[in-house]
């Protein structure tokens, strides 16, 4: 429906208004920054920091810890999505190991699992393989979930029509079980997905020896808070990138 | 066979599972893992009295509790406040929830370093971390809760004469209630996350300065106990805000 | 208290949703002008979007019309008056989170009625409607029929001059509309309310009401009003004797036509942003 005029304006003030707020916010920064003497240690000139990230981008420095951090994440996510959708289709098939596995599953997932990264890293080192083992852990459990959801409370009538119908097992899955799950499903692998990314960036945080958090940490131990900056921009920008295209993915594999 | 009849319950079949899981992590521990990596349950848990009286873990343990407690409360609190503001006015709405909402969907964990920075190693920095990612929930749903007020309420309120702040009282915070209690559970969640990560990130004398002692000692016995009891303490935390949840957050028979 | 005095007073009132060239732009209601009697049940019937709620809300205050007045016991409508007018709608209106006791109590809150009369008016009132043993309970455990009951006792104890009700049958089962409309008349014959009632039932709105305003298709106007002469409380077997059936047939031609363009002009029969 078209908007009326008054609903028009209406967005119109409240898009100045947020303009507003971002133009006044990054003016603050600068000025605390040039006159009002705040210690560049703490907040780096705005200025300093755009030319660092220019710097970075143009030398292609973050190459090495974004290659890391992707390949941890997309081995983490492979793992957790394989394993998430199997297991959760494999426990939707009975109301009984519904009934047994999901609240253990939904129980285990409440608790922050990060909280087993020493673990990890005694077991696994300090390299990719235990942030791949704990973001495939983390983001194993709102795949199951989800999968158990879709494919267990399908709904009865549809199941009871196709059989009716005289569907077989698989016509049955690929027909009715498959597209009924397939966006809760699709929702889940996307929660996944960003659980795993933010375990990861986490975990490199805390412990590495590469990869965009590690960087991250690195320079702020440096004292380059200005880099530090301009690497925290850059994650944000890379986390909302690959946000975006998981969330579009997921209204495609959406559309009926 | 009694034992069939007896797992016909789920929640004999789940402690049935649990169990197994414990008895493979014995096995393997035991005789197929270098001790150096891994410990069986058995000797965790008889190891337990050794980790609280190893020094200073009791008061790590009591400080992060007081770190967990403290962001919590200025979560509420904080969320409360400007969940409400935003909420009950529309234009505050649709200017500022966007950038809630931008905020909120930003890796967090990628400033936890800035928060060390500003805040400093000590519990300062784990409770400004811990209500960073507390409050942001809790104004979500509680806007949401706001958002969901029937309009009818709202004109029947004011068509037997209610004046601004007695429909504030008797009908929006009513309503409120459930949503409140749903976003102190989203709450205590964040808040266990953010307390716990900066923990584990740099820590004198909280729980974090002992995982990073016991992990660099190779000592996986009381790295072990150590994070079982955190784990007992978070699952402790959310089932009260969850019980919570569940007896006050809903009108009867809705 | 005399009868025969007027308590509502309508004069050229149209009312029109947004601005002329808008997308949305809608004449709910054309030049509308009515007398309403102290005392008597008014029914307000017509096709859907021929603006009767529409106009219930402007007589009620809740909404201010494009153009003309409302008059209530001699005083300009300019807003909510609780202390004369009480709402009961079709949509739940209950509060879910309060018993039915709470939620009569807090209308009373509302309008200001001291504490010490409160009790005794949500008693007698939910004695009236039948839901005395049910005070305790919350409108989530109670029947759709149940729930109108508790709106009408709130109503009710508000002990205002005139009652507006919009469609409060309107989401209930034909049964049970019977039995409430049976009820109401009765509840009525005992007070001397002025009553406005909207429905879309014509068997309703010859049952309950002394006139009956007919609406013609939007933008709506009255295109006729009816008289039913017969006391209350109506007995249930008014409904099949001839006078009925007479009445209910005259309403029915006035308003075929008037449905039939309805559905010509929107393509559709339900209702649009205003009823």
């Amino acid at each position: 429906m078209t908007p009326s005029r008054k609903e028009r304006q209406g967005r119109l003030a409240s898009r100045a208004v947020q303009a507003t707020f971002l133009i006044v916010l990054i003016v603050l920064w600068y000025l605390a920054t040039t006159r009002w003497r705040v210690s560049p240690l703490l907040l780096p000139n705005p200025v300093t920091v755009l030319h660092n990230f220019w710097d970075i981008l143009r030398t292609g420095e973050f190459i090495g810890d974004l290659r890391v951090t992707l390949t941890e994440l997309a081995a983490a996510f492979a793992i957790a999505a394989t394993s998430g959708v199997t297991v959760g289709y494999l426990i939707s098939r009975s109301q009984y190991r519904i009934r047994v596995f999901e609240p253990l599953f939904a129980g285990i997932y409440s608790i922050p699992i990060i909280l087993f990264l020493p673990l990890y890293v005694l077991f696994f080192g300090l390299g990719p393989a235990s942030k791949i083992a704990l973001g495939a852990t983390i983001s194993f459990f709102p795949i199951a979930l989800n999968t158990i959801a879709g494919f267990g409370y399908v709904d009865k009538t549809f199941v009871v029509a196709a059989r009716s119908m005289g569907a077989s097992d698989y016509q049955l899955f690929r027909h009715v079980l498959m597209p009924a799950a397939l966006p809760i499903i699709l929702s889940g692998m996307r929660i996944g997905f960003t659980v795993a990314l933010l375990s990861i960036i986490g975990s490199e945080t805390i412990a590495s020896l590469a990869g965009l958090g590690h960087r991250i940490v690195h320079l702020a131990e440096g004292m380059e808070i200005a880099r530090m900056f301009a690497y925290i921009v850059f994650v944000v920008f890379i986390a909302m990138i690959l946000n975006t295209c998981v969330s579009v993915l997921e209204a495609r594999g959406k559309r009926f | 066979m009694a034992l069939r009849r007896a797992m016909r319950r789920p929640w004999v079949a789940r402690l049935a599972v649990i169990a197994l899981l414990f008895c493979l992590w014995e096995i393997a521990a035991r005789w197929f893992v270098d001790p150096m990596f891994l410990s069986p349950p058995s000797r965790v848990f008889m190891s337990l009295p050794a980790v609280f009286e190893t020094r200073g873990v009791p008061a790590a343990l009591r400080l992060t509790f007081w770190e967990l407690a403290v962001a919590f409360a200025l979560s509420v609190v904080i969320g409360l406040v400007v969940g409400l503001a935003v909420g009950l006015q529309p234009f505050a709405r649709k200017s500022f929830m966007p950038i809630i909402l931008l905020l909120y969907g930003t890796p967090q964990v990628t400033i936890l370093p800035l928060f060390i920075l500003y805040f400093g190693i000590g519990p300062a920095s784990k409770i400004a971390f811990g209500v960073s990612h507390g409050f942001f929930p809790i104004i979500v749903v509680i806007v949401a809760g706001v958002q969901n007020i029937k309009p009818i309420l709202l004109t029947s309120a004011r068509s037997m004469g209610a004046s601004r702040w007695l429909v504030l009282r008797h009908v929006i915070f009513p309503h409120m209630i459930p949503s409140f209690f749903a976003g102190m559970r989203l709450g205590m969640t964040g808040v266990l996350l953010g307390v716990l990560l900066a923990e584990l990130y740099v820590s004198t004398a909280g729980i974090g300065h002992f995982t990073t002692l016991f992990t660099q000692n190779f000592d996986p016995t009381r790295l072990l106990g150590l994070i079982s009891v955190l784990a007992a303490m978070a699952i402790v935390l959310n089932e009260i805000v969850r019980r919570a949840e569940v007896h006050f957050g809903r009108w009867h028979a809705d | 208290m005399t009868a025969g005095t007027v308590a509502i007073r309508i004069r050229g009132v149209s009312h029109q949703f947004g601005e002329e060239g808008d997308a949305r732009h809608v004449r709910a209601l054309r030049d509308t002008s009515l007398d309403i009697t102290r005392g008597e049940l008014l029914c307000l019937i017509g096709p859907s979007g021929c603006g009767k709620s529409t106009l219930l809300n402007v007589v009620g205050g809740l909404m201010a019309p494009t153009t003309g007045t409302v008059e209530v016991f001699d005083q300009k409508v300019a807003g909510p008056m609780p202390r004369d007018i009480a709402f009961v709608f079709q949509e739940n209106a209950l509060f879910p989170w309060n018993t039915v006791f709470e939620n009569v109590n807090l209308g009373m809150v509302f309008q200001g009625v001291p504490r010490a009369e409160r009790e005794a008016r949500a008693h007698r009132s939910l004695e009236a409607v039948g839901l005395k043993d049910f005070a305790q309970h919350y409108p989530g455990q109670l029947s759709g029929g149940m729930r109108q009951r508790a709106a009408l006792a709130r109503a009710l104890s508000l002990e205002t001059g005139i009652l507006l009700m919009d469609e409060p049958f309107g989401a209930l089962d034909e049964q049970t509309r019977m039995i409430l409309g049976e009820d109401l008349s009765v509840l009525l014959s005992r007070t001397d309310k002025t009553i406005v009632f909207v429905t879309h039932s014509l068997g309703e709105a010859t049952f309950l009401a002394d006139r009956v305003a007919v609406f013609s298709a939007r933008p709506g106007t009255i295109k006729q009003i009816i008289h039913v002469d017969e006391p209350h409380p109506r007995k249930p077997d008014f409904v099949t004797s001839p006078k009925f059936t007479a009445i209910r047939n005259e309403l029915y031609g006035l308003l075929h036509d008037e449905i039939r363009k309805t559905i010509a002009d929107t393509g559709v029969a339900a209702a649009g942003p205003a009823r």
